[in-house]
């Protein structure tokens, strides 16, 4: 029984120091919402505020993109081609600022936001940003019956135009 | 043949090859089937009406690396004919006596090989309007395309006209040529998951074929910029200066008969 309750005292105390080692860290966005449309580039900045005492170093941001909807498949992969960041050390009270691109390569309504863990996280929860809100538009890019009088016409030309090439050197040879 | 008196003597071959190839109808042909290719793989994707946003741009991605590998097997199909097409028609000799230096003749023959590169982009670029304009990509797909493919035509060009220099008949000329083109083309049709680790990665970026591919692809569909992978063009750029620069040499030991008996 003793034993029992040092083990949940040392339990108890480790979450405590977890939840206190991200604690001197946070994250602000510049902005909370963005609204655009299919294909759009957009971007937003996060700053990353060493409150604590000392330096804050071996910290890594992650940027995350959910749909708020469900029935969209979001790959946040294809919406930004950067989305994890090695941060330099941050003196205590200073900050590092990360700028986010981001291409909106699905429509409707989407949380992105970033998280800050330390590259030895094992068991800490990461802090996490402000959710920007993204509302993209959708967009017809593509009319798809378009392309028939595309598909039919450049071989036409090109064919129409071999073959009157081919006839008139067959008459040169013939009149030769 | 006769050389002007102020025209070098490579321009005169350009001038006398072009008419060949396009006049002749061998340029125009060639020209034609590309288009019928390009229209096929346009439609297939276009009028997959469920299309997203990335997909299209894939599609655009798809239409300039067909663009460019046609392109350079439609070069490679001409150069390898340059100078073993000559043997076997009989007409090699008449050219050998020609007062033009036999380096000026390969780079004549060359030059109008490469000519069936840019018109093949041409055709090439009302497909990429037409699926890219919606994403925003023709900007890029017409640098990108014009970059890799002409680089990609000149090394394929350049391996033609060698491998024409010492085959033994057009048709080894033509089958090596193609061969060789395949065997550079096959690594893209490899798994992602085998174009992994750094055998994998150096297997991309070392075959120019497949680092040219790559770069396009990257650019086009991962939507990275034109200068953040620019080392995927080391590849294709090397093999075009040396191939290039190894086809004017052996070209000076332009003979007859392939094995250099006169």
């Amino acid at each position: 029984m003793r034993r029992g309750l040092a083990a949940l005292a040392v339990a108890a105390l480790a979450l405590t120091w977890a939840g206190a080692a991200n604690a001197s860290v946070s994250v602000t966005v510049d902005r909370i919402g963005v609204a655009t449309g299919l294909g759009k580039r957009f971007a937003f900045r996060s700053t990353v505020v060493n409150s604590g005492p000392g330096e804050a170093r071996g910290l890594v941001a992650h940027l995350n993109v959910a749909s708020l909807r469900p029935g969209v498949y979001v790959d946040p992969e294809d919406w930004s081609t950067s989305r994890t960041r090695y941060l330099d050390p941050i003196p205590a009270g200073g900050t590092a600022t990360v700028r986010w691109s981001l291409q909106a390569v699905n429509a409707g309504s989407f949380a992105v936001y970033v998280a800050v863990l330390p590259a030895d996280a094992a068991g800490r929860p990461p802090t996490v940003g402000r959710t920007v809100r993204v509302t993209v538009a959708e967009r017809r890019t593509l009319d798809a019956g378009g392309i028939l009088p595309l598909a039919l016409g450049v071989p036409a030309v090109l064919g129409l135009a071999a073959g009157g090439l081919a006839l008139r050197r067959r008459r040169f040879v013939s009149a030769a | 043949m006769s050389a002007g008196r102020s025209a070098p003597g490579w321009w005169v071959v350009l001038g006398q090859e072009l008419r060949d190839v396009w006049l002749g109808g061998r340029g125009p042909a060639l020209t034609f089937a590309f288009s019928l290719i390009l229209s096929a793989v346009a439609y297939l994707v276009a009028t997959n009406t469920a299309l997203n946003f990335l997909e299209q741009r894939e599609a655009v991605g798809l239409i300039v690396q067909v663009s460019v590998a046609m392109g350079g097997i439609l070069v490679v199909i001409a150069a390898a004919d340059a100078i073993s097409g000559e043997r076997d028609r009989g007409t090699l000799e008449a050219l050998l006596l020609a007062p033009v230096p036999r380096r000026q003749i390969a780079a004549g023959k060359l030059a109008a090989a490469l000519s069936l590169w840019p018109a093949a982009f041409l055709v090439a670029l009302p497909y990429v309007w037409f699926l890219g304009r919606g994403v925003g990509v023709v900007g890029d797909a017409v640098v990108v395309g014009l970059l890799v493919g002409t680089l990609l035509a000149l090394e394929l060009g350049a391996l033609g006209l060698v491998v024409s220099l010492f085959a033994g008949s057009n048709r080894v000329s033509l089958a090596l040529s193609l061969f060789v083109l395949l065997a550079l083309f096959a690594p893209t049709q490899l798994s992602a998951g085998a174009q992994q680790g750094w055998a994998g990665d150096l297997m991309l970026r070392a075959n120019p074929l497949t680092a040219g591919v790559h770069y396009v692809g990257r650019v086009l569909v991962d939507g990275h910029s034109l200068g953040s992978e620019a080392d995927l063009l080391v590849a294709p750029a090397v093999a075009a200066i040396v191939l290039a620069t190894v086809a004017l040499l052996a070209s000076g030991r332009m003979h007859l008969r392939p094995g250099g008996a006169r």
